[in-house]
């Protein structure tokens, strides 16, 4: 059977025994060592519980003014785009624009600006080599015509303008500027949500998949690339092109092997997880499905757009060129999540789904649909790439196209006689 | 006579093997401002470009030296020469490390010249984290003759870093991020034992 035949192929395949050892490896440094040890419920008065993130739209409203009028009065805008600091200056043009837009949330004009400025203290800043002044403004009024989905639009422009990656941006508002620090009370409803909504399990699900889904981001890209290289690797391409066994089963077989072979040290991985679990808390309060759900929802589709992807560039080029773009890929998806925070900031075409916490769990539920949305539109993506691959692959089979090659006698940058 | 031949040798291989990989290494660099800023950056702010961002231009150029002769039919050519393969790799390697050491140092200049507050311990620190990234591709590719898991093994790396961070020791590529230079003796130390190590490991091992 060609499904067995794959699987076995893919087995002996030193990159197959590589990538086991870096998902284990990865789970055992990071997963396994962090929940190692039971959670336990709050104390009051023991420690600082850290912050929690309330949807309230008047302070973020009120907090972002604030920073935005501190950062528009220094002209320097601290922004992450793909993770990496960066200060942003901007010239006259943009800075009115920006002004403009002072003025329309506050209400103010530039002698309201000039007095709120003149009534605040200044700070002097060394950032980096650049000495800068600031002023703290604090209390900025709003005014009663900006509406909070008119206030969005703005932080949007504003965001734009500034090129992105700043904390302006929609997605990040409720975020940066509506954390309040988390009461006992408060603490103790995050431990209960984890208990008893979580029934543990959950919340040890989102972790683990998170973990998980860092290096099955980028990882099965190498399987795929070397599986589909190897025929031409091998010099069996010519046998199998000459096969009665269509285009679509072929690849279809091949792409089904590497998603199941990939899946299994996951599913092992998941398998460790679930009695690490059981062994702290016991059975009595425990979910007994949901470790296996969740990361098999979350997952999954990491694996099978990844190696999909990795198929179709592999095809089409090179293994090279595949885990080129895989890379970049990745490497983006990692700094944005990164400059995004890590607890439970999904939208729809996240690619790296994160939320590196035990708690938060509201956080994670405001996004399920979109997480839901996300995770079948890469299951979609990787069937279509799936199919792209059989066209490519068909017409290489065809004799009509050889796929495009960068280095060697058939690159499309060596000079023909 | 031998030196013009080995010239000869080093311009063909760039032209037709590695002119892409250094432009994409070039290019890597260029792009740099979209993603961070260079300027007026003090000592552990320059060092997040330089260790994070430079050092992937190490496994670009090192790790496909034996790429060409990746395919059998085409090594056993090249075997039957005249001029010692290793020889050739070597000749590769030597390109690459010349180049790796120069878009460092032109990259450290820039930001030098950007006002920020980078020295000599910025330049040697981004190259070695960028030739011990090469050095591991360079090897595992090598002894694997299979340019997928040379890859593979520098990017496993590179990612470790990020994931467990200073549990790596002397091995951390971040250390100037943190404040710590020492690391860099030893990771120069790797890249030199990996990279010498490599030829005599594909003779010793050999997989299929």
């Amino acid at each position: 059977m060609l499904f067995g035949k794959e699987c076995r192929k893919i087995f002996h395949s030193l990159t197959y025994i590589i990538y086991c050892i870096i998902v284990i490896l990865m789970l055992t440094t990071q997963y396994f060592s962090d929940c190692a040890e039971k959670e336990y419920r709050p104390v009051r008065g023991e420690y600082d519980y850290g912050e929690t993130i309330i949807e309230d739209h008047d302070l973020v409203m009120s907090n972002a003014t604030d920073d935005l009028t501190t950062e528009f009065l220094s002209n320097r805008y601290v922004c992450y785009p793909f993770g990496f600091y960066k200060a942003v200056q901007l010239n006259d043009k943009k800075k009115a624009k920006i002004e403009k837009y002072i003025f329309e949330i506050t209400g103010l004009d530039s002698d309201g600006i000039a007095e709120k400025k003149n009534n605040s203290m200044l700070y002097n800043f060394t950032d980096g080599t650049h000495n800068y002044s600031e002023y703290e403004i604090d209390g900025m009024p709003i005014s009663d015509t900006v509406t909070y989905e008119r206030f969005k639009e703005i932080m949007s422009d504003i965001d734009d303008i500034l090129g992105g990656g700043s904390d302006y941006a929609v997605d990040s508002l409720v975020f940066r500027f509506s954390r309040v620090p988390m009461t006992y009370e408060q603490a103790i409803e995050e431990y209960d949500e984890m208990m008893e909504n979580d029934r543990i399990s959950g919340a040890y699900a989102r972790l683990f998949s998170d973990y998980a889904g860092f290096v099955l981001a980028i990882i099965p890209v190498f399987v795929a690339a070397a599986l589909s290289a190897a025929d031409r690797r091998h010099r069996t391409s010519e046998l199998i092109y000459s096969r009665k066994t269509s285009s679509i089963c072929i690849i279809f077989t091949r792409f089904a092997a590497l998603v199941t072979t990939m899946f299994i040290p996951v599913l092992i991985c998941m398998t460790a997880a679930f009695l690490q679990i059981l062994s702290l808390y016991g059975t009595k309060d425990m979910d007994m499905t949901t470790m296996f759900t969740l990361p098999s929802f979350w997952l999954i589709p990491n694996i099978m757009t990844v190696s999909a992807v990795g198929m179709f560039v592999t095809e089409l080029f090179s293994g090279g060129t595949a885990i080129l773009v895989q890379f970049v890929w990745w490497f983006m998806s990692m700094m944005t999540a990164g400059a995004a925070g890590l607890i439970g900031r999904i939208e729809k075409f996240t690619f790296v789904c994160r939320h590196n916490s035990l708690y938060y769990r509201n956080e994670f539920i405001g996004n399920w649909d979109n997480f839901v949305f996300n995770r079948i539109f890469y299951i979609a993506v990787s069937l279509t790439a799936v199919v792209l691959t059989v066209f490519v692959y068909e017409f290489k089979r065809g004799g009509s196209f050889n796929g495009i090659r960068l280095f060697g006698k058939d690159s499309i940058f060596r000079h023909k006689a | 006579m031998v030196s013009g031949c080995l010239a000869r040798i080093v311009y063909s291989d760039i032209k037709h093997n590695f002119l892409l990989h250094y432009l994409l290494a070039l290019g890597i660099l260029l792009a740099s401002p979209v993603f961070f800023s260079l300027s007026e950056l003090d000592s552990r702010l320059a060092a997040q470009p330089l260790e994070a961002y430079v050092p992937l231009i190490g496994i670009i150029l090192m790790t496909p030296v034996f790429l060409p002769e990746q395919n059998e039919s085409i090594y056993d050519v090249v075997c039957s020469k005249k001029i010692s393969h290793d020889i050739i790799c070597a000749l590769r390697l030597i390109c690459s490390v010349v180049i790796v050491l120069a878009m460092t140092g032109a990259f450290v200049l820039n930001m030098k010249y950007s006002s920020s507050q980078v020295n000599i311990r910025h330049y040697i620190g981004s190259a070695a984290s960028a030739l011990s990234l090469g050095a591991v591709g360079f090897v595992f590719a090598g002894v694997s003759r299979n340019v997928i898991i040379g890859y593979m093994a520098s990017i496993t790396y590179y990612i470790l870093n990020f994931a467990i961070g200073t549990k790596l020791g002397n091995l951390y590529l971040f250390s100037m991020m943190h404040g710590s230079f020492a690391e860099k003796k030893w990771i120069l130390l790797l890249a030199a034992i990996l990279t010498a190590s490599a030829f005599l490991l594909r003779k010793v091992i050999r997989i299929k």
